[in-house]
C-alpha cells in the first residue's frame, strides 16, 4: 500500500501543482472531508450490520454457516484456526449476497485472526484480500437498480454476464495467489 | 424480486434469534458500540487513501492516463468509452457509480456500452479501498503481490465482460 499511496499522492501532487497550485491543499482537504463523510456513513452501516452479525454469533448460526462453507474455506485457507474460518465464511457469504456492510467487518476480523505479526501479510491474508477485491457478488443489486432507473427493458439481464465475469476474475485471482504462494515456499525450501 | 432477498434474510435471523431467546435489543446496542470502535480504527486508512485519490483524480492525471491507455485497451476489445470507468473502479466506489449512471444516461440503458459498463461495475470492487481497510487492524501490512494480482484478475474479468456482452 505504501508504494500505491506514494505513486497516487506524489504524481497527483505534482500534476496538481503544475495545473493549479492554489488548489493543491483544498483538494487534499476535500479528500479528507469525503473520508469523514464516508466514515459517518460507515458508522451507520456498521451499526446495523454488526448488530446482525451479533445475532448470528449469539444464535451460533455463524458456526453453521462456517460448517456449510468449510469444504471450500478449509481447502482455500489451509491451517487457519476455527475462528478465522468462521469470519472468512461470514465475509465470503456476505460478499456473495452483496452485504458489503457485513462483509467488511468480518473481513477485518478474519485478517486480524490470521495476522502472524511478522510485518508481512501471510499468503492466506493475501488470498482473502484478493478474493474480496475481485468481488464474489452474485446479485449486483445496486447496478441493476441503476439500470432500471435508466429505463432498461430488462435490467436484470446482466446477471449472467456479471456472474461469468466475476467468476473469471475471482478464479484468476485465486490461481495466481496460490501459484505465487507455492513459488515462495519453494524458494524457502532451497 | 431481488429487493426482497436481504430484508427477508435479516427478518428470519431476527425471528430465529427470538426463538433461541437471544436478547436482540442488546445485540443492537453491542453492534452500535462495536461500530464506533471499528470506524475509529478504519478512519485513518480511509482518510489517507481519499486524500491521495482525490489529488489523483482532480489533477486531471486520471483522465490523462485514461487517454493514454485507450489504444492499448482497445486491442483487447475494451471500448474507449469505458476506459475511464475501468480506471476509476479500483480507486473509488462512489466515483465509479456516478460515472456508471452517467454512461447509462448518455448511451441508453440497453446499449452495448451501458450493458458492458454495468457488468464491469457489478463484477469488480474498489481494490485499493479494500486493501487499506481490511488490514486496518493488522500489524502485518506488507502485501507484496496481492494488489497487482487483484488488479490483474479484475482486468481479466473486464476483458471477459466486454467479450460476452457482445453475445449475451
Amino acid at each position: 500500500m505504501n508504494i500505491v499511496f506514494l505513486l497516487l499522492a506524489f504524481c497527483g501532487l505534482v500534476a496538481m501543482t503544475v495545473v493549479n497550485p492554489d488548489a493543491v491543499f483544498p483538494t487534499m482537504i476535500k479528500g479528507a472531508s469525503e473520508a469523514i463523510a464516508l466514515a459517518f456513513k460507515l458508522l451507520a452501516i456498521y451499526s446495523v450490520w454488526l448488530s446482525v452479525l451479533n445475532m448470528l454469533e449469539k444464535t451460533s448460526l455463524d458456526k453453521k454457516l462456517s460448517k456449510m462453507l468449510s469444504p471450500l474455506t478449509k481447502r482455500l485457507f489451509k491451517g487457519e484456526s476455527e475462528t478465522a474460518q468462521k469470519f472468512i465464511s461470514i465475509n465470503m457469504a456476505s460478499n456473495m449476497l452483496g452485504m458489503g456492510g457485513a462483509a467488511t467487518p468480518a473481513g477485518i476480523k478474519a485478517m486480524k485472526e490470521m495476522d502472524d505479526l511478522s510485518g508481512k501479510a501471510t499468503d492466506n491474508m493475501k488470498l482473502l484480500l484478493v478474493l474480496s477485491a475481485t468481488s464474489l457478488q452474485i446479485i449486483p443489486a445496486t447496478v441493476i437498480a441503476l439500470r432500471g432507473d435508466g429505463g432498461s427493458a430488462n435490467p436484470s439481464d446482466i446477471l449472467l454476464p456479471t456472474l461469468i465475469a466475476t467468476s473469471v476474475s475471482t478464479l484468476c485471482g485465486v490461481i495466481l495467489c496460490k501459484t505465487f504462494a507455492k513459488i515462495k515456499s519453494r524458494k524457502k525450501e532451497k | 424480486m431481488i429487493s426482497y432477498v436481504l430484508p427477508t434474510l435479516v427478518g428470519l435471523i431476527i425471528l430465529y434469534s427470538a426463538i433461541k431467546r437471544v436478547k436482540i435489543y442488546d445485540c443492537f446496542i453491542d453492534g452500535a458500540t462495536a461500530s464506533i470502535q471499528l470506524v475509529r480504527s478504519v478512519f485513518p486508512y480511509i482518510a489517507a487513501i481519499f486524500i491521495a485519490i482525490t489529488l489523483f483524480k482532480e489533477s486531471g492525471l486520471s483522465q490523462k492516463l485514461t487517454a493514454l491507455l485507450a489504444t492499448p485497451l482497445s486491442y483487447v476489445g475494451i471500448p474507449s468509452e469505458l476506459c475511464e470507468l475501468i480506471m476509476l473502479t479500483p480507486l473509488s466506489g462512489s466515483g465509479s457509480l456516478a460515472l456508471l449512471e452517467d454512461i447509462i444516461s448518455t448511451y441508453g440503458a440497453d446499449s452495448y456500452i451501458a450493458r458492458c459498463a454495468c457488468v464491469i461495475s457489478g463484477a469488480s470492487e474498489t481494490v485499493f479501498y479494500i486493501s487499506a481497510v481490511y488490514l486496518s487492524e493488522c500489524k502485518s501490512k506488507k502485501l507484496s503481490y496481492a494488489i497487482p494480482v487483484a488488479l490483474f484478475a479484475t482486468f481479466c474479468g473486464t476483458v471477459v465482460a466486454c467479450l460476452i456482452c457482445r453475445f449475451i
